[in-house]
């Protein structure tokens, strides 16, 4: 058990899923993958299926057509999954809190594990955010 | 001539082709923007008239209002150095305006969203239907009237209220 | 037409960011037929949002409608209701303007071709370019405090003023990108992998992108040659020295060419602001509870992707009683559709990216087979080495 935990903190592979976000945290995330920030020394890959994720990025203020997308991409994940909600919009709704399109926060809709606030977040707390994730579980 | 009196020609030109009583309102406020007020049924020969006299084939976007005592839809139509909005109103009670897709195809997308937003129907346009709200959203519900705020609006789409603790 | 016809719904995700969006393809074999655009997935009710807010609060979440263009639409807020309120601003802060919105196209263009090159799979010229996008990051962020979401024009003139000091760092990292750009001008116009999926591919011509509407580098690289900032003179342009880009390919190698060289004018600009920007103050006085008076005002800027409306009537309050906004990718979509019909599907990616669409294709493609009623799915990825396999044969 505790080699799996080992061989699953040490390589997380990550989806990216804007739930109806501004693009800006979005291209933080991606940024923190790029040669500055480097995610991928942690191991961390971003993958295009949720079938092949351990970890769910999300960002975005959920509006109603979004939700049911969300949903089925978190059920698509193979356990254990966890779910990181990037930026203000996913934690509360952000700036978007009372519109009437808007479900204020990620964890309406899914269970959460890691909140990164920002708007947006820089690449540097989206890695802290990711280590922190990684160190609770067992890293 | 200047830029400005160029585009004060435009709408005087419309104004001669429509006659002066169907151009309820025209302001040049500045070089560049012009806005124009013409009843609907003569919004099809307005907008012809612009595209085929005075070359103005680009749609910027649509406009739905809910002024409180009807609707309204403004047009923003462009070329190059001169943006003219063209307003038409519709009552409530009868919210449809002639669609101008047939002489200005890109407007194909902004009249659906109208539709969606504020409820006015383009009639004549080749597919209207949704644009921008849910699948699911109930017919009739048009976001952009004052009749609804946002929580109103939120207890009709999803049962729910929401207050800012 | 074969009597078979699949229907390829492309949902709302993908890898390598931007918005959701749906499309349906139809499709005759490999070449797609028809599509049909359902977008919707970001609705977040800006619109109604702003009509409950003072004019200082929405100036934020003008912002926020688009990440990648959040300072296009703040100084196109910001004209707007200095429009109404008959407000002049100081040349400085004008200048100022003009230099924030240069540096965000230098950035958004940038992160425009990176993406393209993952789209192709060229995935090293991908990283290449978003190390070299570091440059004009660290230069948003000295000038205004953050990498994204600057918040620099407000109602009135700019928020925050540039030292002096720091010019001669700012051109040497203008001249940094300058030499980087050349470079990749050089990698697309001549690197086999690149002129391959470019080429030919998600072809426009110029009657139907004038008949679409359409708006931006997506029209410029057909020819047609509309640029806001050139027509409807906004802020100091009609003063700096600049030159509109327009292509003739009409297809992606002309998208990328476009943004490519528009880089390049934008580093020229925002060098010329630095060399002249006048002295004097960088904002005029405005109460954060002021009313507008009653009025309307048309403000148009040439965004990132093209041109961006804003559209205000006031009716003498402090809050607005109507805010209209056109983002250039909705104008774009119905070009969009004219330039995948008849091509191939693994094509969509690299066509679909190259409007420079403020949403995203799909992780989520369902194939459905309607006259065998058979149904398979393909994740973005394998779409994606699709079209890469395709090409290697």
């Amino acid at each position: 058990m505790a080699l799996l935990t080992w061989a699953r903190t040490r390589s997380p592979w990550l989806i990216h899923f804007n739930a109806g976000a501004c693009n800006a945290c979005d291209i933080e995330v991606l940024a923190a993958l790029t040669p500055r920030y480097d995610l991928e020394r942690f191991g961390a890959l971003l993958k295009g299926t949720p079938r092949h994720a351990d970890v769910m990025v999300v960002s975005g203020s959920v509006p109603r057509k979004v939700r049911d997308r969300l949903k089925r991409i978190y059920e698509q994940m193979p356990e254990p999954k966890f779910v990181v909600a990037v930026g203000s919009c996913a934690i509360t709704g952000g700036v978007f809190q009372d519109c009437y399109n808007v479900l204020e926060g990620v964890d309406k809709v899914i269970p959460v594990n890691a909140y990164i606030p920002g708007c947006p977040p820089k690449p540097e707390a989206i890695l802290d955010g990711v280590v922190k994730l990684l160190k609770s579980v067992g890293y | 001539m200047s830029v400005l009196e160029e585009n004060i020609k435009v709408v005087e030109g419309l104004t001669m082709f429509l006659g002066k009583k169907n151009v309820l309102e025209s302001r040049v406020p500045r070089a560049r923007r012009a806005f124009v007020s013409v009843p609907r049924e003569k919004l099809i020969d307005a907008v012809k008239y612009l595209r085929d006299e005075e070359g103005i084939k680009h749609v910027s976007t649509i406009s739905g209002v809910d002024t409180g005592e009807g609707l309204e839809v403004v047009y923003h139509l462009r070329k190059p150095d001169l943006s003219i909005s063209v307003k038409v109103r519709a009552p409530y009670d009868d919210p449809v305006v002639p669609s101008i897709t047939g002489v200005l195809e890109g407007a194909i997308l902004y009249e659906r969203e109208i539709y969606d937003m504020v409820g006015v129907k383009a009639e004549g346009h080749p597919d209207l239907k949704r644009l921008i709200l849910d699948y699911d959203w109930p017919d009739g519900v048009h976001p952009l009237r004052k009749e609804w705020d946002i929580q109103s609006l939120r207890k009709r789409v999803d049962g729910t209220e929401w207050g800012r603790k | 037409m074969s009597e078979r016809e699949f229907i390829v719904p492309v949902g709302p995700q993908h890898p390598a960011l931007k918005e959701p969006a749906n499309f349906m393809f139809k499709v005759d074999g490999e070449v797609v037929v028809d599509v049909e655009p359902r977008v919707g997935y970001n609705h977040r009710g800006i619109e109604k949002a702003m009509e409950a807010r003072t004019y200082l609060q929405n100036l934020y979440i003008v912002e926020r409608v688009c990440g990648i263009c959040s300072n296009a639409h703040q100084t196109c807020y910001t004209q707007c209701v200095e429009e109404v309120l008959g407000m002049e601003i100081p040349e400085r802060a004008k200048y100022l303007r003009v230099f924030m919105q240069e540096l965000e196209r230098i950035h958004s263009h940038l992160l425009w071709l990176g993406v393209a090159a993952h789209e192709i799979g060229f995935d090293t010229l991908f990283y290449y370019i978003w190390r070299d996008r570091e440059v004009v990051m660290d230069l948003l962020e000295s000038v205004s405090g953050n990498r994204v979401n600057y918040a620099m024009p407000t109602i009135g003139g700019v928020r925050r003023d540039l030292e002096e000091a720091n010019f001669p760092n700012y051109h040497k990292m203008l001249d940094t990108l300058k030499e980087r750009t050349e470079y990749y001008i050089g990698v697309c116009s001549s690197e086999k992998t690149i002129l391959e999926r470019a080429i030919g591919v998600g072809y426009l011509s110029k009657e139907d992108a004038i008949r679409l509407s359409a708006v931006g580098p997506n029209a410029r690289c057909s020819g047609v040659s509309c640029d806001t900032r050139h027509d409807l003179p906004y802020l100091v342009y009609d003063e700096i020295p600049w030159n509109v880009i327009v292509e003739t390919n009409g297809d992606v190698l002309g998208q990328v060419l476009v943004r490519v060289k528009e880089t390049l004018e934008s580093v020229k600009i925002c060098k010329y602001v630095l060399d002249n920007l006048p002295q004097g103050p960088i904002k005029e006085k405005y109460s954060p509870l002021g009313k507008v008076p009653e009025g309307e005002a048309v403000s148009i800027v040439e965004a990132q992707r093209g041109e961006l409306i804003h559209y205000l009537q006031s009716r003498g309050d402090n809050k607005p009683y109507r805010y209209k906004i056109r983002a250039p990718t909705l104008g774009n979509i119905p070009s969009l559709v004219e330039r995948l019909k008849g091509g191939y599907i693994a094509d969509i990616p690299i066509v679909l990216a190259g409007i420079d669409p403020c949403f995203s294709c799909t992780d989520r493609m369902a194939f459905v087979d309607e006259g065998k009623d058979r149904r398979w799915e393909m994740t973005e990825e394998e779409l994606r080495r699709y079209g890469i396999r395709w090409y290697e044969k």
